[in-house]
């Protein structure tokens, strides 16, 4: 069972056992699935029914470190358990089926043994750092040894960090988990996104003005768990490496 | 006796104008009413017409004129300017050349309402997605509406000049068809400024086209301005009086100059807005074409004044003898 | 079912076999960006056209989807390795895999080269002069444009200013940020075009949805592919296009000169076309990849590769990506990506203390790309990643697109490892010089500068590159080019090359349209030598002079009036 710890609200009160975070309460992508076309409905709506469910690439203790790691990554202690998004499965059936993105850095080895390393290495941190493995640590604790992954400054140092660039290796790891959780309807409903549009594409491109079927935006002030090292922090520059560079294509 | 508004506009600019003035409105109001008004309106037409022809041409400028058959309305627009312009100094130019321009320019905005319909179905999703495509597709009634001023120019190349009120010629008419017996003829009807009830049906159709646009385009826009939603609003009002004045002359010398008055303001308001939009678009007015190629129509809330020109120009009429 | 491409358009059938002892005249590898033009317009002319695509054959309804998670098949994604001080990603930024190629998934930003990026050693000193001038290529830009066909302004007015056949589209919330800043910092901009996208139906492709899943691959058919535009054309003229057709090397005869490729079947299966010449259009990577993975007797290190320039000079833009929060919302998922831009620093400014320019561009990434880019802009994980991303809707994004100079050391190379063909695959080296970094940091800071202008509370960017091109560069000199300035390899007189690779230098401009109007150009030139091609080798260099009667239908009567 992995931890939890809850963002809250300024005023009180957890935020836990959500259908829906975000400002944009009672949106549905889903809902509007009749307006999309065959294909895309069926893969969308295979990608929110038909989550794998057996790990196949990954070994149960990887797939458990790893749970843990992807807990803190890419948090979902406010969703309810029901509305949680698959994030491992999604990992794990990529690297079983070996779909590359279509490309290696020359100083990373190939993505499935930089995660086998990389899952390794947290775990040997953990123990080496506070005696205890990585999925036995509170929150707070695994979020310090991410946090030293996520700054380029390893702490403890571990010696697949010589092997394989920190940096290369948390920006493969968050790539996935982001892939997996925003590409899924639940998390275009907590962003407001519009999902999939054809047959039937927008009538109302500026001003930011909803479709009659989108929902306008409600926002409400949050706050990440007290203890929490994975807030933005506003006056920070991000890491800096001078060949750190995104991956998407956007133009 | 029953209110007739020509009446009481004749008689409040007696009262209230100094001379010169009183005696033109006078006269304009007997000109209107018996039907001599052809220049007047053939320069009317004139106008409508270029402007009807710039709004199309940008229009179909946004449409990239992917279809040569695009081109007709624009150039239609051109000649009935002219033929217009050549109404206005000479009668034989109304009667003919107006009259044939007119009737082209209408089939051509049949033709184009056809082309328009087809252009929504062929979008994706088609008419199983009437909402989005009507919006997003070509506007369907805009052909219907740019076929106003060839609407006014048909009517207008079948009047009577000015100057046949007061002359020889045109007294003895006047006396004929006055006190002639029988049924009288449309032709004849419209000679004599007889088409009042015909004048609101036409209103009637002309307020449903321009206030369904206006309908699904500020709807495309939310409705993020209260004021977008007058011309939607007026729209029933002025087909209520439009569809009552064709029933009771009473109705339409009343309720329906005061709609059609209402919606004339509305337009000239809405012109503003528009203007203004364009005006506060990111570029504003460094981006003049861009910013009035899709910025609000500019166009669009005068066709809509148009149709409360249409309504006061009925209730300034005689009815339909019958 | 029939074979669909967009709702309206279906792939003619049959389409034409040709037996691989049968030799055809022309065996295109690729058919992408260019060479959908070439095997259209070859075909046309009545050669006998093979292309060979190693992806699939896409059916627009089948096989596309309005998704971009699902969408991950478009791109080139065998394994390539990437190097140097500023390592390319490669992968979904890059070639297609597929027929159309990359223009399945551009942004159909379709700006043209300007005249002095054909010039740029005479005028700049650095870089390399083009065997061409713009004039050379503006007939090919206009009649392209035409194609595609292009929705722009009226007015394009940077270069040689020109309009469009189009009309432009309207603006979405990245756009109207774009043009805010740019109006507010007293710099023109254009907005809805130039892209290949289109503003009003056209022949059987409807007008644009604005749905914003152009790099998705456009399932309405209104953003131009050749796999819409030419491709139906060339199989309507008795082109085959064979896709699942991995070619593993060219082979050269005794005498010096080609006679076929040498291709794996999606079952694994090695064949041999023959073929009396071969055009490689297979981008700026594979092409190098394919001359090297050619090496044969008497030409050691790689086909066509005396000059050693082969793989070299390789170019990518500077792409950086400007984010920029807002308090209203923007929505930037709607409206296609690409849809509004200035060229307003493209051309080398004395004051500033570097050479050549950029360009600034609308981007609307989708909820994954947009992610990605929090978590390389901001650093953002976890809660602050989660919290990013609700305000998804506050974001615009503009994106960088500065020309980075070819320099030597950027190059295309064969590693040790092999992919499942068993073919060396590309080791790509990328490094930025000093003029480039100097470019990129005032561009950025520019861009940022838009940003603020428009009103953004909060303004991130994150390093990326865009758009490969070179590594088989042309030139007049056969001992620093690969390539004459039709395409002709210097080397081997019926190989020609003709994709992005033979760029010499980039521009600021997209370059897809640019490598499409080099693609006409170059069939111009194989159809007026006619058969020399196949039976000489003497190279006549004299121009083609321009075919207007060999486009797809639809071509001309239509699109607005041009005012220039």
């Amino acid at each position: 069972m992995s931890r939890k710890s809850f963002p809250y609200k300024p005023s009180g009160g957890d935020l836990r056992d959500l259908e829906q975070p975000g400002y944009y309460a009672g949106y549905s992508t889903l809902a509007q699935k009749k307006h999309w076309e065959a294909a895309t409905r069926e893969l969308v709506t295979h990608r929110v029914d038909k989550t794998p469910s057996t790990i196949r690439f990954f070994s149960q203790e990887e797939a458990d470190v790893l749970t843990a790691i992807i807990d803190r990554l890419m948090p979902q202690d406010d969703r309810a358990s029901m509305r949680t998004i698959s994030v491992l499965p999604v990992i794990d059936e990529r690297l079983f089926t070996n779909s590359l993105n279509g490309f290696r850095y020359e100083d990373m080895p190939s993505d499935r043994e930089a995660y086998r390393l990389g899952i390794n290495a947290i775990n040997e941190m953990a123990l080496s750092r506070f005696d205890q493995s990585f999925i036995g640590l509170p929150v707070h604790r695994q979020e310090l040894i991410l946090k030293s992954l996520h700054d380029g400054k390893p702490d403890p140092e571990h010696p697949t960090w010589q092997r394989m660039p920190v940096h290369r290796f948390w920006a493969l790891l968050m790539e996935d988990c982001v892939t997996a959780y925003y590409s899924h309807p639940w998390a275009w409903d907590e962003i407001g996104f519009g999902g999939p549009a054809y047959p039937r594409g927008y009538m109302r491109l500026e001003h930011g003005l909803p479709e009659p079927w989108e929902k306008d935006e409600q926002r409400y002030e949050w706050n990440a768990p007290a203890d929490s090292l994975s807030e933005l922090d506003e006056e920070g520059a991000p890491p800096e490496h001078s060949s750190l560079h995104g991956h998407g294509g956007t133009h | 006796m029953s209110f007739i508004l020509t009446t009481a506009l004749e008689r409040s600019a007696n009262r209230s104008l100094p001379e010169p003035l009183s005696g033109a409105v006078t006269t304009a109001l007997e000109h209107l009413r018996k039907g001599c008004f052809q220049r007047s309106l053939c320069l009317v037409v004139s106008a409508t017409s270029v402007a009807s022809g710039l709004e199309v041409g940008y229009e179909h400028y946004k449409g990239s004129y992917s279809n040569p058959v695009m081109y007709t309305p624009v150039a239609l627009s051109a000649a009935l300017a002219g033929a217009g312009l050549l109404g206005f100094f000479s009668g034989v130019a109304a009667r003919t050349l107006l009259r044939w321009i007119s009737v082209i320019t209408l089939a051509d905005g049949i033709i184009g309402f056809f082309f328009h319909i087809r252009g929504v179905a062929r979008k994706p999703g088609g008419w199983k997605l009437p909402v989005t495509n009507i919006v997003m597709g070509p506007p369907i009634f805009a052909p219907l509406l740019f076929g106003t001023s060839a609407y006014l120019g048909l009517m207008a190349s079948y009047l009577r000049r000015e100057e046949d009120l007061h002359s020889v010629a045109g007294r003895v008419h006047n006396a004929i068809s006055e006190f002639a017996p029988g049924k009288a003829d449309w032709r004849t009807n419209l000679r004599y400024g007889r088409f009042q009830k015909h004048l609101s049906s036409v209103t009637v159709l002309w307020a449903f086209f321009s206030g369904f646009e206006a309908l699904y385009s500020h709807y495309k826009a939310n409705f993020r301005y209260k004021a977008q939603w007058s011309p939607v609003l007026l729209t029933p009002l002025v087909m209520a009086a439009g569809i009552g004045a064709v029933k009771s002359r009473r109705i339409a010398n009343t309720a329906l100059p005061a709609a059609s008055a209402l919606a004339l303001a509305d337009g000239a308001i809405g012109f503003y807005y528009h203007v203004r939009g364009i005006t506060r678009r990111p570029g504003g007015v460094k981006k003049p074409l861009y910013n009035t190629l899709y910025g609000p129509p500019v166009f669009a809330p005068l066709l809509f004044a148009a149709c409360g020109f249409l309504g006061l120009m009925a209730s300034l009429l005689r009815r339909e003898k019958k | 079912m029939p074979h669909r491409l967009g709702p309206m358009q279906t792939l003619p059938s049959p389409m034409q076999r040709f037996a691989d002892s049968d030799p055809v005249d022309y065996c295109i590898v690729g058919a992408g960006s260019a060479g959908g033009v070439l095997a259209q317009r070859l075909a046309r002319a009545g050669f006998r056209v093979v292309a060979l695509e190693a992806g699939p054959f896409w059916d627009t309804e089948k096989d596309w989807v309005s998704d971009e998670k699902g969408s991950h098949e478009l791109y080139w994604n065998d394994l390539r390795i990437t190097g140097g001080t500023h390592p390319l990603a490669l992968g979904s930024n890059n070639s297609g895999k597929g027929v159309g190629g990359g223009s399945v998934h551009w942004a159909a930003f379709t700006p043209r080269l300007h005249p002095s990026d054909f010039r740029v050693y005479t005028q700049d000193g650095v870089g390399a002069d083009w065997p061409i001038s713009y004039w050379d290529l503006k007939p090919y830009y206009e009649l392209l444009e035409r194609e595609l066909p292009v929705a722009g302004p009226a007015w394009f007015p940077w270069g040689d200013p020109h309009g469009h056949p189009y009309g432009p589209h309207p603006l979405g919330g990245v756009g109207d940020v774009l043009v805010r800043g740019c109006t507010k910092l007293g710099l023109r901009s254009v907005a809805g075009g130039p892209v290949g996208i289109l503003s009003a139906s056209h022949g059987d492709r409807p007008h644009c949805i604005y749905r914003g899943f152009c790099l998705q691959g456009c399932k309405v058919g209104a953003k131009a592919s050749t796999l819409i535009t030419h491709v139906p054309d060339a199989i309507r003229h008795g082109a085959e296009i064979r896709a699942h057709a991995m070619v593993a090397r060219i082979n050269l005869r005794n005498d010096g000169r080609v006679d076929g490729v040498v291709y794996i079947d999606r079952e694994g299966k090695e064949h041999f076309q023959r073929a009396r010449a071969v055009i490689v259009s297979a981008y700026s990577i594979e092409t190098p990849r394919l001359l090297l993975n050619s090496a044969c007797t008497g030409h050691r290190h790689g086909l066509a590769n005396s000059s050693g320039t082969v793989g070299k000079y390789l170019m990518a833009q500077a792409g950086n990506v400007v984010a920029g929060r807002f308090d209203q919302l923007i929505r930037l998922y709607k409206a296609p990506p690409a849809h509004a831009l200035t060229e307003e620093f493209y051309e080398t400014d004395k004051s500033r203390d570097f050479a050549r320019g950029f360009a600034v561009q609308t981007v609307g990434p989708l909820p994954v790309a947009f992610a990605k880019q929090m978590v390389a802009a901001m650093g953002a994980w976890g809660w602050g990643l989660r919290r990013v991303m609700m305000d998804y809707n506050h974001w615009a994004a503009f994106g960088v697109l500065g020309e980075i100079l070819p320099w030597q050391d950027n190059c295309v190379e064969l590693a040790e490892e092999k992919d499942q063909y068993g073919l060396q695959v590309a080791k790509v080296t990328f490094n930025l010089h000093d003029n480039d970094k100097k470019l990129i940091e005032f561009a950025k800071n520019k861009v940022m500068e838009i940003m603020s202008a428009a009103g953004a509370k909060h303004v991130v960017q994150e390093a990326r590159f865009a758009h490969l091109v070179g590594a088989a560069r042309m030139g007049n000199d056969p001992s620093t080019s690969v390539v004459d300035k039709f395409g002709r390899t210097h080397d081997i007189p019926n190989l020609f090359v003709c994709d992005g690779s033979i760029l010499p230098t980039q521009g600021s401009a997209n370059p897809g349209l640019t490598i499409q109007a080099l693609a006409a150009r170059t069939a111009d030139y194989l159809i007026k030598q006619g058969e020399n091609i196949f039976f000489s080798n003497r190279r006549d260099l004299s121009e083609p002079g321009i075919r207007y009667d060999l486009s797809p239908p639809y071509t001309h009567f239509r699109g607005n009036p041009r005012i220039a």
